[in-house]
């Protein structure tokens, strides 16, 4: 069941479910296209995340019960299947601070950790947070550790961290709690670009060790 | 041009913002009082869209090379006449200096700051160090251009006392329940609009820390979600993070309700020590708090 609550006077945040699951991100994408495709009078723009959708709106053109009504009458009617791109490789030099600390806590070794954190691929779940900070899932249950007790106040652009079951690259410097294993040349915001951040929800991804 | 002489602590170049790129992880951004920023934009006769400084806690000092009309709004300037269009004369200078009551001041030139438009605005972006001309606040010796974006007269009469908003605390900051308030007890808002928030030292355009005596919420955890400036975030040790024009696009802690873009100016305004007390409302009454301040905006005075 979908729910739809206000985010304040402007905005109402649409909710497909719970957890992290591609299905429900699939919902969340398929709803976000079809109100691209509708052009709702008064739809300003749209944030999608994991299983939840914002819809700005401009309250002097539409209101929230016309709005909530409009997105309502799709659910059901919209195509969630996900439009499969390629998948994007993501170079990855594996010296993060962490890596030691997650060896330990996972009882792996360190080329264990990085086996198991490469050989796979990847949904792109959400890009939020920070400018371009780009969110995959899901981790294998061996390699999820809790994030850290107390963030940094500093992680530099390009680390890839993993915390629970999922992984991220922070895409410019910004504090942060996961786990920082290791890090990447690859540009991931660029605000001259069009679009300004590399990835998208609904990308696949995978990392690449290189020396 | 406009030369800084003394860049004091956090001047910033901005404008509306850039709503709308919050899927690529973008704050909105733009002024944080956005209403008293507008005002001094109106004062000067610039378009809505041009580029003002915002100082935190203290402004700027100026020289100006050329004659200029500029107005000061928002929280009070130690220096320099507000709330009314001044005339510079090339050579002079402008010492804003201390700000109080209020934290933020807005200084407007007729014909906007020009700097590059980066991503359809020429707001300062801290998270993403673009925009803003510089990529960062102010420094010693940068030196500002004005562009051509003053379309009208500026306003011969200062602006109406009766046409602002407060800028010293209690603040009364009304709330519309949600969207994660099913992450909370059923008494929780009820509990939350029953006391007195105090601001603590944690304070900047992306959000302002309340400490919450006597009251301690306790949400369920939550799957991220996308945020709005104004979403109250209650943390898992119960202290409130109420998100502001800088906000991270998308967050995990729940918000139990948000603040009304109308009163978004007041937090704005809002210092360390301030008491905040939060009132639940209605649609209705966001919409017409919003009306109130653009008719403001669009009256002759």
């Amino acid at each position: 069941m979908w729910q739809v609550a206000p985010a304040g006077d402007r905005a109402l945040l649409v909710t497909v479910g719970r957890t992290i699951d591609p299905s429900l991100l699939g919902q969340v994408l398929a709803l976000d296209k079809a109100l691209a495709g509708r052009r709702l009078s008064g739809l300003i723009s749209t944030v999608p995340a994991y299983a939840s959708l914002l819809c700005h709106y401009d309250p002097g053109v539409t209101d929230a019960a016309r709005l909530e009504a409009s997105i309502m009458k799709l659910e059901g009617h919209v195509d969630t299947a996900m439009a499969l791109g390629s998948v994007v490789d993501v170079p990855t030099r594996y010296d993060g601070p962490d890596l030691a600390r997650v060896v330990v806590e996972t009882n792996l070794t360190p080329a264990g950790v990085i086996e198991m954190h490469a050989g796979r691929e990847y949904l792109v779940y959400c890009v939020g947070f920070a400018p371009g900070f780009t969110y995959c899932g899901a981790l294998p249950d061996q390699l999820s550790v809790p994030r850290l007790a107390s963030p940094r106040l500093r992680v530099s652009a390009g680390s890839i961290g993993i915390a629970g079951r999922q992984t991220g690259i922070y895409a410019v410097e910004s504090p942060g709690g996961w786990n920082l294993i290791g890090r990447t040349a690859l540009r991931l915001f660029d605000p001259a670009a069009d679009p300004p951040a590399r990835f998208k929800p609904g990308d696949r991804l995978r990392f690449i060790p290189t020396s | 041009m406009i030369e800084v002489v003394d860049a004091r602590r956090w001047t910033t170049v901005q404008d509306r913002g850039r709503p709308g790129l919050e899927r690529f992880g973008i704050p909105p951004g733009g002024a944080a009082d956005w209403f008293a920023a507008a005002v001094a934009n109106r004062i000067v006769g610039n378009r809505e869209d041009a580029a003002l400084l915002e100082c935190t806690a203290a402004g700027p000092t100026l020289r100006f090379d050329t004659d200029a009309v500029i107005a000061v709004t928002g929280g009070h300037a130690a220096g320099g006449t507000s709330w009314q269009q001044v005339r510079m004369a090339s050579g002079s200078s402008l010492a804003v200096g201390a700000i109080a009551p209020g934290l933020r001041t807005y200084i407007a030139i007729r014909g906007g700051i020009d700097v590059p438009l980066v991503l359809g605005s020429r707001s300062f972006c801290q998270r993403g160090t673009f925009g803003g001309g510089f990529g960062r606040p102010l420094q010693r010796g940068d030196r500002l251009a004005v562009a051509r974006l003053g379309e009208h007269q500026p306003l011969a009469a200062p602006w109406p006392e009766s046409h602002r908003l407060p800028v010293r605390g209690p603040w009364e900051v009304r709330i519309i329940a949600g969207p994660q308030q099913d992450a909370f007890v059923e008494d929780a808002l009820q509990r939350l609009t029953a006391t007195a928030c105090r601001v603590t030292p944690e304070i900047d355009r992306m959000g302002l820390r309340l400490a919450t005596p006597g009251l301690r919420l306790q949400p369920r955890e939550i799957v991220t979600v996308p945020m709005t400036a104004g979403a109250i975030q209650v943390t898992p040790s119960g202290g409130l993070i109420v998100l502001h024009v800088d906000h991270q696009s998308t967050g995990g802690y729940p918000a139990i309700a948000t603040v009304i873009n109308a009163d978004l100016p007041l937090l704005a305004q809002a210092r360390p020590g301030d008491t905040v007390r939060f009132r639940s409302v209605d649609h209705a009454e966001a919409t017409r708090a919003h009306r109130r301040l653009t008719g403001w905006l669009e009256l002759d005075p």
